[in-house]
């Protein structure tokens, strides 16, 4: 048995699931609090762990040690509230170290992605899903179009990761309103990074946009309408523009005044054939403001479905599976 | 008269003679029976607070201020929990020992701040979420290992207790999710100590 001390709180779980680390708040708490009748027994615990009670001490001996290899394969063997927002290195900033691993791929004519998403607590469902979409071929990435979480807690978040991190391909993700809730917009942008954010791959341009504007108590912030015409205005290459987001134009979550703005910032651009969305929990499509631009609603984890989208110079291909 | 005296005189007498036995004759009602000081659990990284004992020695109801410092939380959250311990067991050890090989309980965590909502703001429709984010309940079982002492001439006790734990929305993904949840997914340790003024 071998007490590690760390000033990481968090298990790691596979390495526990090999070993029995076990980590316990920093080594000095640890010392003093909890672990101070195995080394020194004559302070102030003293009163309870005396030589006296060899029989007692005996029998701590192996219930603290047995405890301890029974719940080293926890997840986080002590939680300290349900909106901590602690994570381990690897599941930082993974929109940025999935963009890196994206643009290492070879681009070729045609670019094939799988657009997902309302993954919240639908965790089964989302096994299911990567098997499937590991099936999938020539496909490039993996969009989550967001309620990565259902009530915002860091620990959803991290299940949903520890399954995405399963999928063949690297994963990028846009915030659904369920992971604004309590701490979850903070947890999103230590995990994954900015709200909205936009990389190029390919013939083709990605950005990606908070439009949950009703966490925003509908301020006229969100969506940040500017930022989204300035984004579609940098495109001097004239790629293929593909907006990416939560809660689409039409739907009473997004903010009524702004609908006008956004819809037609993508009717004016050329670039712009198609957007991406989720949020309804249905396949949905359709020219909703005759302006030339497709919306794809994906549906949820829960009812068992996603889109695989091909897109060329020009054109593009969107297909529904379900699994 | 005389008659009815003496049995009346024993009977008041009874309850002090019990009191004395529980050396709890000079604390008044609203002086907490122990103090406790707690490590994880969901209610902080520490939390401490006291507590009042049922006259049976088995429920034990406790007020906890908790905190979790930003460096062990990503952020500084501050919880005020109210929590019920039963043990319904004492076996008495050598040298005044004891263990309560089990307890149950359940606790109400509220947690402070303003990303946090007891009642969901008027933009929401009706049921939009159906959970409250301040307000936390969770349950536990667990169990105790004492030692009767005496401090300064007062009875006092020490107790060490562990609990192994979960609440509402960890139970709820469990349920609906056994295939990638296991149960060691959703329960967390804490530990925890006690001071006993009786």
């Amino acid at each position: 048995m071998v007490l590690y001390l760390n000033e990481n709180v968090n298990l790691y779980r596979r390495k526990n699931r090999a070993g029995y680390n076990l980590n316990i708040g920093t080594a000095s708490e640890s010392n003093n609090l909890f672990l101070s009748y195995y080394h020194t027994p004559k302070r102030r615990l003293s009163l309870l762990f005396t030589k006296s009670s060899t029989k007692l001490k005996n029998l701590l001996h192996w219930v603290i040690p047995g405890l301890a290899l029974l719940l080293s394969s926890c997840d986080s063997l002590f939680q300290f509230n349900p909106n901590e927002e602690t994570l381990l290195d690897r599941e930082k900033d993974l929109t940025a170290k999935n963009i890196a691993r994206i643009s290492a791929l070879p681009v070729s004519d045609t670019t094939r992605f799988i657009l997902m998403g309302d993954s919240q607590r639908w965790y089964d469902e989302c096994e299911d899903f990567v098997e499937s979409a590991n099936r999938q071929k020539d496909i490039s990435f993996v969009l989550h179009a967001g309620d990565i979480s259902d009530f915002g807690l860091t620990q959803e978040f991290k299940w949903v990761n520890e399954i995405m991190t399963r999928l063949n391909y690297p994963y990028v993700t846009v915030i659904g309103n369920h992971d604004i809730v309590a701490n979850g917009s903070s947890t999103y942008r230590k995990m994954f990074g900015p709200l909205n954010y936009s990389f190029g791959f390919g013939h083709d341009r990605f950005i990606f946009i908070n439009t949950n504007s009703r966490e925003y108590a509908f301020d006229g912030s969100v969506p940040d309408v500017p930022w989204l015409k300035a984004q579609l205005a940098d495109n001097p290459e004239k790629k293929n523009t593909i907006v990416v987001a939560h809660v689409p134009p039409f739907d009473a979550d997004f903010d009524k005044n702004l609908e006008k703005s956004y819809s037609e910032a993508l009717g004016s651009d050329p670039t712009v054939q198609f957007s991406l969305y989720g949020h309804q929990h249905r396949f949905h499509d359709g020219e909703f403001y005759d302006d030339g631009v497709h919306y794809y609603l994906t549906t949820s984890m829960g009812a068992r479905g996603y889109m695989v989208i091909s897109t060329w110079k020009g054109g593009y291909k969107v297909e529904k599976v379900e699994f | 008269m005389k008659k009815y005296l003496l049995p009346f005189l024993l009977m008041i007498g009874l309850p002090v003679s019990a009191q004395e036995v529980g050396l709890t004759h000079h604390r008044k009602w609203f002086v907490p029976d122990h103090i406790k000081l707690q490590f994880a659990g969901n209610i902080g990284f520490l939390s401490g607070g006291p507590g009042y004992m049922s006259r049976n020695q088995t429920l034990e109801t406790d007020l906890l201020f908790g905190f979790l410092p930003q460096k062990f939380g990503g952020d500084a959250l501050v919880t005020t929990t109210l929590k019920t311990t039963y043990s319904p067991w004492r076996i008495n050890l050598k040298n005044s020992y004891y263990i309560r090989p089990f307890s149950i309980g359940a606790y109400l965590g509220y947690t402070f701040g303003p990303q946090f909502d007891t009642k969901w703001p008027s933009y929401y429709p009706t049921g939009y979420y159906w959970w409250a984010t301040s307000f936390r309940p969770g349950a536990y079982i667990g169990g105790k290992a004492g030692r009767n002492v005496v401090l300064n001439n007062h009875r006092r006790s020490l107790e060490f207790y562990y609990e192994l734990g979960t609440y509402d929305l960890l139970l709820i993904s469990y349920v609906q999710n056994k295939g990638f949840l296991k149960i060691n997914d959703i329960v967390s340790l804490s530990l925890g100590l006690k001071l006993g003024f009786n």
